[in-house]
């Protein structure tokens, strides 16, 4: 016994010392820090190729866009600003943060469509993702599928068969959308339509997209890019994406942004940063590897991804999202659907 | 009072107020920290709280009803499989003990998420079922699914401190009764279920609790719980999100109160620890026991395993997936977990002394604002701590460092620690303790080797609930872990959130391995072998 109780002590040493081994890590001035949304598998690649080439060092913090929003203000409001810049999912999280943010150089935001960066310069979009009607094609026949959003919900075809996930972010954003787009009367009637149909609630995209490919539901509503990656894994599944018409608010455009902390003090060295999220690479590495949309004019879209104009989609303004996302919650959940 | 009368022996008094109990008053007050927060800032965000009552009602029935459900079926089936596993010639006796504990191991959005998988069509739950023909649901969702899987994942916070405590248990009054002609039914009732008590209550209250503060599982299971509530409405209507953290704090210590007030003073025969261990014999019962075993097995850890299988081998398939890129994400959590376990069960083990040997009021406090902590979700512990770090004069160095980190995981686990560090306190007899207070006057040299090596089972078991959390604990280790520290959590949830299901798989089997591997070694291994 004696024998176990040294090896177990032995065991926690070498655990203390890895622990403050790793931890001593110095700052040399040449780096930033990033906080992230996105997912690790997502971004650390493009991360690591742009540490490579500028030999700038990026720490990241991953975690969900909403909560990382919730620290920065916090952060923010004790005077300390831990990070340079934030990579935000959804358009309503960087809204949420927005008065913590820093002007962002006018070269950067003139690298995207004037559509998908803030008109006071406080953020930028480097991805795109559209809104679909994602399907399973052993149950639905393509040309069933209606071309407006107002259709769909006007459909008892569709009674019990639709998957949406109310307290996405994106879900939320575009209902948002769909509020300046076409006013509050029209978008709370499409509301309590879609409860009418008893819809399945669902906890975010993904898990739609599967229900979907194993039949769970025959349609949901979703990003377009969640079908292409599911596929990417396993292209048995019968999902595919339907895109509504032109201009109408089920195809709205929803980027991901980037911003620049205000307090941050490696302002230059974050807009590098952004700038390579905006360069052929940064845009490319988003179109092939992710299936996104790039922002940046004329950059091509991955293989299997249709192109699509810019303006010819509804893009959000994240100024007015920000006071819009409480009252867009409001009205999800006096739909009776799950916000 | 039995405590008393028991206490009137030792060479000295207690006093009401002694070391330990002032030790248990300040580590309670550390823990109650975040609540106090939450308390604070929900006063201070102004909810109007008739207003968010009425919107919460719905979520606070569903959670209560949930937790009520599946605290009583984790006892029932815990407490079951602890007996079999500990006291009788089970078949494979020692390997089911392991493979037992490893359910606790998956964060339950990735269990939930495996579930709802296996049961679509080409899932191995719905392949299985159709050998049988039986046909699978269409959809998993709702209370049924949420309390199925649930149960699957929690029945270990019962096993282990009642395997803990049985494992500690002195038999020669069970053989007496045994061999007197008692059935094995009655010398369980009469004899083992008075003893092991305390143990059950406190595992089927860590199962109480944690699916109090659940989310990951329930929210993929399309159930409605007020964890919900918090995270839907954390950004956009803080009020109501902090409203309903309170709501649930308030559940908490109702529950936390009941539990205690149910336990009692029950007075543990503390006569002889555990020296020789006569395995109950089952006789014909070994097949339906085996069964109950490969059942429980069948649903909380091969039908999740093998989905994420099916996920991981996809990846490998087109060689996108890299095993070498899990090493720091594995040794990270490994390191971290270890370290959380020890501080936790260091940190709780005065306040299990004072609750056991100088119970008060005081100490029961402690013990509530301990217990409460797991009933809070680890992301509003994560917040308030870090606005806490942010904010508090001369701590603003904790900010994004290890150390909140870890006093993060005890915080939110130290429950877990408790209820087993108690068992492990009243494993030493009092007169066991009477005696080596007489010959070895020194304090350290008595709690070393007298105190320590009979407390030894419950703590581990202890250390190995914090142990086994932690490794999964998703929220609280994205919030506060200081940058560029990947976890298998952290790349699980990375994983799990963009699609990647092959990482997701694979990470989530690496977890499985670690913690199966660890848990052996460091919780069952010294346990089992004593017994030999």
């Amino acid at each position: 016994m004696k024998l176990r109780t040294h090896r177990s002590f032995a065991l926690i040493g070498v655990a203390v010392a890895a622990l403050v081994a790793s931890a001593c890590g110095g700052d040399d001035g040449n780096s930033i820090t990033v906080y992230s949304g996105r997912g690790n598998s997502l971004i650390q690649p493009i991360i690591d190729r742009f540490e490579e080439e500028s030999g700038i060092d990026v720490k990241v913090k991953y975690g969900d866009s909403a909560d990382l929003a919730l620290l920065i203000n916090e952060e923010a409001d004790a005077g300390r600003a831990e990070a340079d810049v934030y990579l935000s999912q959804s358009p309503g999280s960087i809204g949420f943060v927005d008065a913590n943010l820093a002007q962002i150089p006018q070269a950067t935001l003139d690298l995207v469509d004037p559509n998908t960066r803030d008109d006071d310069g406080r953020w930028v979009g480097i991805s795109g993702r559209q809104r679909v009607l994602v399907y399973n094609t052993d149950d639905v026949d393509p040309a069933e599928l209606p071309d407006s959003i107002f259709d769909l919900v006007a459909d008892d075809r569709w009674a019990g068969e639709i998957g949406v996930a109310g307290g996405n972010g994106s879900f939320q954003d575009f209902v948002t959308a769909m509020r300046f787009t076409e006013g509050e009367d029209v978008a709370a009637a499409w509301l309590s339509d879609l409860a009418a149909l008893d819809p399945v609630a669902y906890a975010n995209n993904n898990a739609i997209v599967t229900a979907v490919g194993r039949g769970d539901v025959q349609v949901g509503l979703v990003n377009h890019y969640y079908n292409f990656r599911q596929l990417a894994e396993n292209p048995d599944q019968p999902s595919a994406n339907h895109v509504f018409a032109d201009g109408d608010p089920g195809a709205t455009l929803i980027v991901t942004g980037a911003a620049i902390v205000a307090g941050s003090d490696k302002a230059d060295l974050a807009d590098q940063f952004l700038q390579f999220l905006l360069s052929d690479e940064g845009q490319q590495y988003f179109a092939n590897e992710t299936f996104e949309y790039p922002l940046v004019p004329g950059q091509p879209t991955a293989g299997n991804v249709p192109p699509i104009e810019f303006g010819d989609v509804g893009s959000i303004d994240l100024d007015e999202l920000e006071g819009g996302l409480g009252q867009t919650r409001a009205m999800i959940e006096a739909a009776g659907l799950e916000s | 009072m039995p405590a008393d009368a028991t206490n009137t022996a030792a060479p000295r008094r207690p006093r009401r107020w002694s070391g330990i109990t002032v030790a248990a008053i300040a580590i309670g007050a550390i823990f109650a920290a975040p609540a106090l927060f939450v308390v604070a800032r929900t006063v201070t965000l102004d909810a109007s709280f008739s207003d968010t009552l009425d919107d919460i009602r719905g979520p606070l029935w569903r959670t209560v009803q949930l937790a009520t459900l599946v605290s009583f079926s984790a006892t029932l089936l815990g407490t079951g499989l602890a007996w079999l596993t500990v006291r009788t010639d089970l078949p494979f006796r020692r390997v089911w003990r392991i493979a037992l504990v490893l359910p606790l191991v998956l964060p339950s959005f990735v269990g939930a998420g495996a579930f709802i998988a296996g049961i679509a069509p080409g899932g191995v739950i719905h392949d299985a079922l159709d050998l049988i023909g039986v046909d699978a649901p269409r959809r998993f969702r709702g209370l049924g699914a949420s309390w199925l899987v649930l149960t699957a994942f929690t029945y270990p916070y019962v096993l282990l401190p009642v395997s803990a405590r049985l494992d500690s248990l002195r038999t020669s009054l069970a053989e007496s009764a045994t061999l007197l002609g008692l059935s094995p039914r009655r010398v369980f009732f009469r004899i083992i279920a008075p003893e092991i008590r305390p143990a059950v209550l406190g595992g089927g209250l860590l199962v109480f609790l944690y699916t109090l503060s659940e989310f990951g599982a329930v929210q993929l299971l399309g159930y409605d719980t007020l964890t919900r509530v918090i995270f839907v409405t954390r950004q956009a209507d803080r009020a109501t999100s902090f409203a309903a953290a309170t709501t649930l704090l308030v559940l908490a210590v109702v529950v936390v109160t009941l539990e205690r007030r149910l336990r009692g003073r029950t007075s543990v025969d503390q006569r002889s620890a555990a020296i020789d261990h006569r395995p109950a014999t089952l006789g014909w019962k070994r097949i339906p026991a085996t069964l109950a075993c490969a059942a429980t097995l069948a649903v909380g850890l091969v039908v999740p395993v093998l989905s994420l299988l099916v996920w991981t081998r996809r990846g490998f398939s087109d060689g996108r997936l890299d095993v070498g890129d899990l090493t720091d994400p594995a040794i990270n959590t490994a390191t971290v977990a270890v370290i959380a376990a020890i501080v936790t069960v260091l940190v709780v083990l005065p306040i299990a002394l004072a609750t056991t040997r100088r119970p008060s009021t005081a100490t029961s406090v402690a013990a509530g604002a301990v217990l409460g902590g797991f009933a809070i979700p680890g992301l509003v512990i994560a917040l308030a701590l870090a606005v806490i770090a942010l904010n508090a004069p001369g701590i603003g160095w904790l900010y994004q460092s290890f150390s909140l980190l870890i006093i993060g995981y005890v915080i939110h686990f130290g429950s877990q620690a408790l209820a087993s560090a108690e068992q492990a306190v009243r494993a030493v007899p009092d007169h066991v303790r009477e005696q080596s207070r007489l010959l070895e006057p020194r304090t350290a040299r008595r709690v070393l080797r007298v105190d320590l090596p009979m407390m030894r089972p419950g703590l581990l078991a202890g250390g190995g609930l914090v142990f086994l959390a932690t490794v999964k604990e998703l929220p609280a280790t994205l919030l506060l872990a200081p940058l560029d520290f990947p976890t298998l959590a952290t790349e699980i949830w990375g994983g799990f959130n963009e699609g990647l299901y092959a990482l997701t798989g694979l990470a989530s089997l690496t977890l499985i391995a670690v913690s199966g591997v660890l848990t052996w070694l460091l919780v069952l291994r010294p346990t089992v072998r004593r017994r030999r």
